[in-house]
């Protein structure tokens, strides 16, 4: 009888597990390692308790987590045992002795591991037009999520709800891994499973199946018979790649399979978000398919050790080369990152005093030890490094030949760890950990940018972008209780007080349809600031700026012209470092600042606070001044964001309007980008306009 | 100059007329006008009330029809040709002030040191105070 078939085969499959979990653990006692077996352990145990839930669940969200820790607890598995099987094979070839032309490469010098850490993965969609906009078709949902896998460490994010309303898919984890190697590998994949009605596989005797698909619709008798069947659809869950070493045990519920891979290496490492391509398998008959674009988006960034970490420290005498011969300074000497910090005492180096003497460290540098000093017991290291165009060498004294050589070690490990990470080493990428947080309430639908942005059709429209974008920021932030805001409010936020300015976005006020002005117009205003960014409103009181100074539109403004590319339920990981300036190197801010500097001045009148009383307009506002306008820019700022208080008068930022007809370097922008300036400036009643009649 | 809206308004106002300038194809009047009630009244430099939403001088074009008219920049416009202008957008209000089919505007405007003025003559009939040259303006207490 075939009912008995399946469940001798589901015995024999749970014997065959059995065996191999004792085969597994005896391996494990072997080699001695208890680490592994213990994760092992404890993965089968996490296993074993999302079947049983699995089973017992009723809902579908639970039965789709649950199946997602399955997921994620066989991929463990899997990992911990092909490591393990490798661990053994090593040390069968050990024992093996091993032949002269088996020995390693003489420099048998290993580089510096490091936290790797990836975020804000997005993967967008492509849907027809008709299944997007017109609503056509039954809505077919898919469970998403991402398993991410380096070396040993296996991490999964959040599962996602993905339908056609969705223009992208957005993990907001940040997931770091902290043990990685140079050349490691990444991998990325992407799972998904067809959430809709109940298509327990496995149980529905075939007879009945048959019958049940016949009698549905062909659309959905046909995801059913896919659910059904593991047939050509739904690849072996691991990937196909490793050969199995345990049979996933078939459980009813939902099941995960493949939909896409990625495999991110060091080259694609960035302080920044970069896009990738994205290996699709499976094919639109599948169940669980959706239409991806074939890329995805995310930000890897990676800090190794030697960058986090004090690689060497110790006792030594400097003197720099062109100084006064004579004198040796004794300094406590750290090296970390890209340089050699000298400190006076030991304690100020945890003390955040600042290094007394600071040498360069970096690919340029050249250090090389100079002959048996008689003078002194111990060798000179010098080392020089070149400042524009000058060369300045700095000469290290040691105590004794040991230490000389132990810092020359630690020099040519550091400039190997260098020469390995690469990009990395040239400045500290910031990782951002994710604080640990309750899970964030499930939101019912996660509804993209279009359908949020409801921009009532009133002639007023009182309810601008701007106000929908900071009622959303403030949804989001009390969704979420990392208190990080999404991507693109990072682009508010300020880096640092001595940050270049963020050019928040320009206001315009709107030119009475008349044309250029005659010169005589013009006010006797000093060509005061040409550039000066004015203050415009913020997007909402919470992101507080200083905007210094306006101007170099360097770092990226916000624009809600064009429609946000990136969903804002993202975490943003904080990209700059706050020694550096760094300029944001979001490709949609590169081109809009570009945009912008272009187009600015000129015609259009901007401004939001307004004028001063004439005799403080005349003196003349340096237009780069990043000096402490702060009190300025804070209270131009303050006076921004919360719409009351102020005073008046301190307000004269002088970023009054060289309206239109300024003559001077400015063009006036093309009509287009006017009428759009016009247009927000006028929709944003955080502004006060001025125009000219 | 702060008013509960939908209360009758009390304020000094004066009047001024202003004929347009044709500039090629546009009448400019040569001033530049700030507020609203679209607009955020906390950045009026020149109102006294920061919650007052009316429709304020904030330039005027020296040697402009403005400026000979007597027009000085912080006053509050209050009528234009009629229209009221406490109560308007500041869309709507650069609209009444450039229609291209009148070629004089009337204002009724008040500023604070108007209100000074007749409070230190003490109630003293209006025509005592300095008359203005080159327009014709009156100051009168109007209740709107």
């Amino acid at each position: 009888m075939p009912t008995d078939k399946y469940a001798d085969m589901e015995e024999k499959l749970w014997i065959l597990e059995d065996l191999n979990m004792m085969y597994i653990r005896q391996i494990a006692v072997s080699l001695q390692d208890s680490d592994i077996q213990k994760k092992i352990d404890h993965e089968i145990r996490m296993r074993d308790g999302a079947c049983k839930l699995l089973a017992a669940c009723s809902q579908r969200d639970q039965a789709l987590e649950a199946a997602k820790s399955l997921q994620t607890c066989s991929t463990r598995i899997m990992a911990y045992m092909s490591e393990l099987q490798r661990m053994k094979e090593a040390q069968v070839m050990q024992n093996v002795p091993r032949r002269s032309s088996d020995a390693g490469p003489m420099d048998d010098r290993l580089p510096c591991k490091g936290k790797v850490a990836i975020s804000d993965l997005r993967i967008p969609l492509m849907w027809k037009d008709t299944e997007y906009f017109k609503n056509k078709g039954e809505l077919h949902r898919c469970a998403v999520f991402c398993l991410l896998q380096l070396g040993g460490e296996i991490f999964d994010t959040d599962m996602v709800i993905v339908d056609r309303t969705l223009t992208d898919i957005c993990f907001d984890n940040t997931i770091v891994f902290s043990e990685a190697s140079p050349g490691f590998e990444l991998r990325v994949e992407l799972y998904s499973c067809c959430s809709e009605d109940d298509y327990s596989a496995g149980s529905t005797p075939r007879k009945l199946a048959s019958k049940l698909s016949s009698s549905l619709g062909r659309s959905a008798g046909k995801k059913l018979r896919a659910a059904m069947e593991p047939g050509a659809c739904s690849p072996v869950s691991n990937g196909g790649a490793a050969p199995l070493l345990l049979p996933v045990p078939s459980v009813p519920g939902p099941k995960y399979h493949l939909l896409a891979h990625a495999t991110l290496s060091l080259s694609h490492v960035q302080d920044s978000f970069r896009t990738h391509d994205l290996t699709i398998s499976g094919n639109e008959e599948c169940s669980y398919w959706l239409p991806l674009y074939g890329s995805m988006c995310c930000r890897l960034a990676a800090q190794p050790h030697c960058m986090t970490q004090q690689m060497m420290g110790g006792w030594l005498k400097v003197k720099q080369c062109g100084g006064d011969p004579k004198t040796w300074t004794k300094v406590y000497a750290v090296l970390k990152a890209t340089s050699l910090f000298c400190y006076q005492r030991q304690e100020d180096v945890d003390a955040n005093v600042e290094p007394a003497l600071t040498i360069g460290i970096n690919k340029e540098t050249r250090i090389r030890a100079s002959e048996k000093d008689p003078h002194s017991k111990g060798q000179n290291i010098c080392i020089s490094n070149r400042y524009g165009g000058e060369e300045v060498t700095h000469t290290l004294n040691t105590e004794s030949r040991e230490d000389t050589h132990s810092w020359m070690e630690a020099f040519w490990q550091h400039f190997y760890d260098m020469s390995q990470w690469k990009q990395c080493c040239d400045d500290l990428m910031k990782i951002e950990l994710p604080s640990p947080r309750k899970p964030a309430p499930v939101t019912p639908k996660q509804g993209s940018l279009y359908h949020e942005m409801v921009i009532e059709s009133s002639d007023d429209l009182s309810s601008t972008v701007s106000d929908i974008l900071a009622r959303r920021m403030q949804e989001l932030e009390l969704r979420s209780q990392l208190g990080t805001s999404p991507t693109w409010m990072s682009v508010f936020e300020e880096n640092s007080p001595k940050s270049i300015g963020f050019p928040v976005r320009p206001c315009t006020s709107r030119l009475s349809g008349h044309s250029p002005h005659s010169p005589h117009r013009l006010p006797p205003r000093s060509p005061a600031s040409p550039h000066r960014c004015p203050q415009p409103g913020l997007l909402s009181s919470d992101a507080s700026l200083t905007s210094d100074s306006d101007s170099h539109c360097s770092t990226s403004p916000c624009s809600h012209r064009h429609g946000w590319p990136e969903p804002s339920s993202n975490f943003s990981l904080l990209s700059s470092s706050p020694s550096r300036l760094r300029p944001r190197t979001l490709s949609l801010d590169a081109k809009l600042s570009t945009l912008r500097g272009r187009g600015y001045g000129g015609g259009v009148a901007f401004q939001c606070s307004c004028q001063p009383p004439s005799s403080s307009l005349l003196a003349p506002h340096p237009v780069s001044s990043r000096s402490p306008l702060s009190q300025r820019s804070t209270q131009t700022t303050l006076s921004c964001s919360s719409s009351t208080s102020s005073s008046s008068s301190s307000n004269s930022e002088g970023s009054h309007s060289p309206e239109s007809s300024e003559g001077g370097p400015f063009s006036r922008p093309s009509p287009a980008r006017r009428s759009l300036r016009n247009l927000r400036a006028r929709l944003d009643p955080r502004n006060w306009l001025q125009s000219q009649v | 100059m702060s008013f509960v809206p939908g209360q009758p308004v009390t304020a000094v106002v004066q009047r001024v007329e202003i004929q347009k300038l044709c500039q090629g194809e546009n009448l400019i009047l040569g001033f530049s006008i700030g507020g609203g009630i679209d607009q955020d009244p906390g950045q009026n430099p020149f109102s006294e009330d920061k919650s007052d939403k009316g429709i304020y001088v904030t330039r005027i074009t020296p040697g402009g029809p403005a400026e000979s008219a007597g027009l000085k920049m912080g006053d509050k416009i209050m009528q234009v040709n009629g229209w009221d202008m406490t109560m308007v957008t500041h869309d709507q209000a650069r609209k009444k002030l450039t229609k291209k089919r009148e070629d004089v505007v009337r204002l009724l405007i008040t500023r604070k040191s108007l209100e000074e003025a007749v409070k230190h003559s003490k109630g003293s009939h209006p025509s005592h105070l300095p008359a203005q040259t080159n327009a014709r303006t009156t100051k009168d207490r109007v209740v709107l």
